[in-house]
Protein backbone atom coordinates (compact mmCIF):
# COMPACT_ATOMS: atom_id res chain seq x y z
CA UNK A 1 0.00 0.00 0.00
CA UNK A 2 1.67 3.03 -0.47
CA UNK A 3 1.71 6.03 1.50
CA UNK A 4 -1.10 8.06 -1.05
CA UNK A 5 -3.06 5.07 -0.31
CA UNK A 6 -2.60 4.94 3.68
CA UNK A 7 -3.57 8.48 4.02
CA UNK A 8 -6.89 8.34 2.17
CA UNK A 9 -7.70 5.91 4.10
CA UNK A 10 -6.72 7.48 7.30
CA UNK A 11 -9.02 10.25 6.19
CA UNK A 12 -11.85 7.74 5.43
CA UNK A 13 -11.24 6.23 9.10
CA UNK A 14 -10.83 10.41 10.63
CA UNK A 15 -14.19 11.11 8.66
CA UNK A 16 -16.10 8.23 9.83
CA UNK A 17 -15.58 8.45 13.29
CA UNK A 18 -15.95 12.18 13.68
CA UNK A 19 -19.18 11.81 11.97
CA UNK A 20 -20.12 8.97 14.85
CA UNK A 21 -19.16 11.69 17.17
CA UNK A 22 -21.04 14.30 15.88
CA UNK A 23 -24.14 11.39 15.90
CA UNK A 24 -23.44 10.07 19.82
CA UNK A 25 -23.45 14.19 20.97
CA UNK A 26 -26.73 14.54 18.95
CA UNK A 27 -28.56 11.56 20.60
CA UNK A 28 -26.82 12.55 23.90
CA UNK A 29 -28.66 16.07 23.54
CA UNK A 30 -31.44 14.64 22.09
CA UNK A 31 -32.13 12.54 25.58
CA UNK A 32 -30.94 15.02 27.67
CA UNK A 33 -33.42 17.76 26.58
CA UNK A 34 -36.42 14.46 26.97
CA UNK A 35 -34.83 13.54 30.05
CA UNK A 36 -35.86 17.46 31.31
CA UNK A 37 -38.96 17.69 29.49
CA UNK A 38 -40.51 14.67 31.31
CA UNK A 39 -38.80 16.56 34.43
CA UNK A 40 -40.67 19.62 34.04
CA UNK A 41 -43.56 18.23 33.56
CA UNK A 42 -43.77 16.47 36.97
CA UNK A 43 -42.86 19.92 38.50
CA UNK A 44 -45.53 21.74 36.63
CA UNK A 45 -48.25 18.96 37.78
CA UNK A 46 -47.33 19.39 41.08
CA UNK A 47 -47.12 23.01 41.07
CA UNK A 48 -50.32 23.11 39.98
CA UNK A 49 -51.96 21.04 42.62
CA UNK A 50 -50.25 22.59 45.50
CA UNK A 51 -52.09 25.14 48.08
CA UNK A 52 -50.93 28.81 47.25
CA UNK A 53 -49.03 28.98 50.48
CA UNK A 54 -47.37 25.19 49.52
CA UNK A 55 -46.69 26.69 46.09
CA UNK A 56 -44.85 29.66 46.99
CA UNK A 57 -42.32 27.45 49.32
CA UNK A 58 -42.10 25.20 46.79
CA UNK A 59 -40.66 27.94 44.65
CA UNK A 60 -38.39 29.88 47.17
CA UNK A 61 -36.92 26.73 49.20
CA UNK A 62 -37.78 23.63 47.00
CA UNK A 63 -40.08 21.94 49.52
CA UNK A 64 -43.24 22.44 51.32
CA UNK A 65 -45.20 21.56 54.32
CA UNK A 66 -48.22 19.28 54.46
CA UNK A 67 -50.63 19.35 57.77
CA UNK A 68 -51.23 15.08 57.95
CA UNK A 69 -55.30 14.56 57.76
CA UNK A 70 -55.32 12.20 60.78
CA UNK A 71 -52.81 13.29 63.20
CA UNK A 72 -52.59 16.92 62.20
CA UNK A 73 -48.93 16.49 62.37
CA UNK A 74 -46.81 18.69 59.88
CA UNK A 75 -44.61 17.21 57.16
CA UNK A 76 -42.26 18.66 54.90
CA UNK A 77 -41.59 17.06 51.84
CA UNK A 78 -38.37 17.76 49.66
CA UNK A 79 -37.56 17.97 46.77
CA UNK A 80 -36.59 14.23 45.94
CA UNK A 81 -37.73 10.44 45.53
CA UNK A 82 -36.79 8.73 48.45
CA UNK A 83 -36.29 9.63 52.06
CA UNK A 84 -37.46 12.77 51.59
CA UNK A 85 -40.76 13.36 53.44
CA UNK A 86 -39.67 14.45 57.48
CA UNK A 87 -42.51 15.07 60.44
CA UNK A 88 -41.41 17.94 62.09
CA UNK A 89 -41.32 18.89 65.46
CA UNK A 90 -42.89 21.49 67.04
CA UNK A 91 -39.21 23.60 67.14
CA UNK A 92 -39.43 23.83 63.70
CA UNK A 93 -36.64 20.37 63.18
CA UNK A 94 -37.81 17.25 61.55
CA UNK A 95 -38.26 14.62 64.10
CA UNK A 96 -38.34 11.45 61.91
CA UNK A 97 -38.40 10.93 58.38
CA UNK A 98 -40.74 8.71 56.07
CA UNK A 99 -39.84 6.37 53.25
CA UNK A 100 -42.75 5.91 50.43
CA UNK A 101 -43.96 6.61 47.19
CA UNK A 102 -46.28 5.62 43.95
CA UNK A 103 -44.78 2.23 42.64
CA UNK A 104 -42.94 2.42 39.31
CA UNK A 105 -40.44 5.07 37.72
CA UNK A 106 -42.11 8.04 38.31
CA UNK A 107 -40.33 11.60 38.10
CA UNK A 108 -39.62 13.73 41.03
CA UNK A 109 -43.12 15.88 40.67
CA UNK A 110 -45.03 13.11 40.66
CA UNK A 111 -43.60 11.39 43.54
CA UNK A 112 -43.96 14.62 45.67
CA UNK A 113 -47.91 15.13 44.73
CA UNK A 114 -48.36 11.44 45.53
CA UNK A 115 -46.69 11.54 48.92
CA UNK A 116 -48.57 15.08 49.36
CA UNK A 117 -52.36 13.69 48.78
CA UNK A 118 -51.41 10.57 50.29
CA UNK A 119 -50.86 12.38 53.65
CA UNK A 120 -53.64 14.95 53.31
CA UNK A 121 -56.21 12.23 52.41
CA UNK A 122 -55.13 8.82 54.02
CA UNK A 123 -52.26 9.65 56.39
CA UNK A 124 -52.12 6.30 58.46
CA UNK A 125 -52.55 4.13 55.52
CA UNK A 126 -49.84 5.85 53.49
CA UNK A 127 -47.55 5.69 56.69
CA UNK A 128 -48.78 1.79 57.55
CA UNK A 129 -46.52 1.01 54.29
CA UNK A 130 -44.34 3.34 54.44
CA UNK A 131 -40.18 2.79 56.06
CA UNK A 132 -39.34 5.04 59.17
CA UNK A 133 -36.17 6.16 59.66
CA UNK A 134 -34.08 8.47 61.43
CA UNK A 135 -32.96 12.01 60.42
CA UNK A 136 -28.86 11.73 60.89
CA UNK A 137 -28.30 15.26 59.09
CA UNK A 138 -27.71 18.65 61.02
CA UNK A 139 -30.10 20.48 62.05
CA UNK A 140 -28.71 23.67 60.17
CA UNK A 141 -28.66 22.06 56.65
CA UNK A 142 -32.69 21.33 57.05
CA UNK A 143 -33.84 24.54 58.05
CA UNK B 1 -63.32 19.43 28.85
CA UNK B 2 -62.42 16.69 31.29
CA UNK B 3 -59.11 15.47 31.96
CA UNK B 4 -57.98 12.28 33.37
CA UNK B 5 -53.78 12.91 34.43
CA UNK B 6 -52.47 9.45 34.70
CA UNK B 7 -48.75 9.81 36.58
CA UNK B 8 -46.29 7.50 34.75
CA UNK B 9 -42.61 7.46 33.76
CA UNK B 10 -42.81 10.56 31.10
CA UNK B 11 -44.38 12.48 33.56
CA UNK B 12 -48.35 12.04 33.34
CA UNK B 13 -50.74 11.08 30.08
CA UNK B 14 -53.49 12.99 29.72
CA UNK B 15 -57.30 11.40 28.60
CA UNK B 16 -59.41 14.69 28.08
CA UNK B 17 -63.29 13.66 27.29
CA UNK B 18 -66.20 15.68 26.49
CA UNK B 19 -68.55 15.48 29.66
CA UNK B 20 -71.56 15.83 27.19
CA UNK B 21 -70.81 12.96 25.04
CA UNK B 22 -71.90 10.12 26.53
CA UNK B 23 -69.73 7.83 24.65
CA UNK B 24 -66.49 9.69 25.72
CA UNK B 25 -67.88 9.28 29.15
CA UNK B 26 -68.65 5.56 29.12
CA UNK B 27 -64.46 5.50 28.13
CA UNK B 28 -63.69 7.76 30.66
CA UNK B 29 -65.52 5.44 33.36
CA UNK B 30 -63.82 2.35 31.87
CA UNK B 31 -60.45 3.92 32.06
CA UNK B 32 -61.66 4.82 35.76
CA UNK B 33 -62.66 1.67 36.64
CA UNK B 34 -59.42 0.22 34.91
CA UNK B 35 -57.20 2.00 36.91
CA UNK B 36 -58.60 1.96 40.41
CA UNK B 37 -58.96 -2.17 39.84
CA UNK B 38 -55.04 -2.51 39.04
CA UNK B 39 -54.60 0.27 42.57
CA UNK B 40 -54.24 3.03 40.88
CA UNK B 41 -55.17 6.21 43.64
CA UNK B 42 -58.15 8.76 42.32
CA UNK B 43 -58.26 11.78 43.25
CA UNK B 44 -60.00 15.23 42.62
CA UNK B 45 -59.70 18.80 43.52
CA UNK B 46 -62.87 20.19 45.32
CA UNK B 47 -63.60 24.06 44.71
CA UNK B 48 -61.31 25.21 47.73
CA UNK B 49 -58.45 23.90 45.78
CA UNK B 50 -57.87 20.73 48.27
CA UNK B 51 -57.31 17.23 47.26
CA UNK B 52 -59.33 14.37 47.77
CA UNK B 53 -59.49 10.79 47.23
CA UNK B 54 -61.91 9.44 45.20
CA UNK B 55 -63.69 6.01 44.86
CA UNK B 56 -66.68 6.91 41.93
CA UNK B 57 -66.06 7.97 39.00
CA UNK B 58 -67.31 11.69 38.52
CA UNK B 59 -67.96 13.02 35.11
CA UNK B 60 -68.17 16.36 36.27
CA UNK B 61 -64.46 16.60 37.78
CA UNK B 62 -62.70 19.05 36.21
CA UNK B 63 -59.29 16.94 36.64
CA UNK B 64 -58.99 13.14 37.64
CA UNK B 65 -55.31 12.37 38.96
CA UNK B 66 -54.39 8.91 39.13
CA UNK B 67 -51.06 7.36 40.79
CA UNK B 68 -50.12 3.92 41.19
CA UNK B 69 -50.28 1.96 44.83
CA UNK B 70 -48.02 3.49 47.55
CA UNK B 71 -44.87 1.43 48.73
CA UNK B 72 -42.24 1.55 51.12
CA UNK B 73 -38.67 3.30 49.69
Amino acid sequence: MSARSLLIALRRVGASLARYISEVQAARARYRARFATREERGVNLLREWLSPKQRAQFDAKRYFDVIGCDSKKRYRIHYGHTTNVHEMGHDDLPSVGWCFGPQGQLVVGDVMLAQKIALETYEYSALAVANRFTIRFSSRSLR
Amino acid sequence: MATQIVMDHTGDTRHYFDATDREAVAEAEERFRQLTGAGFTAAVRTASGDAMVTRSFNPTAEETLFFSRLVGG
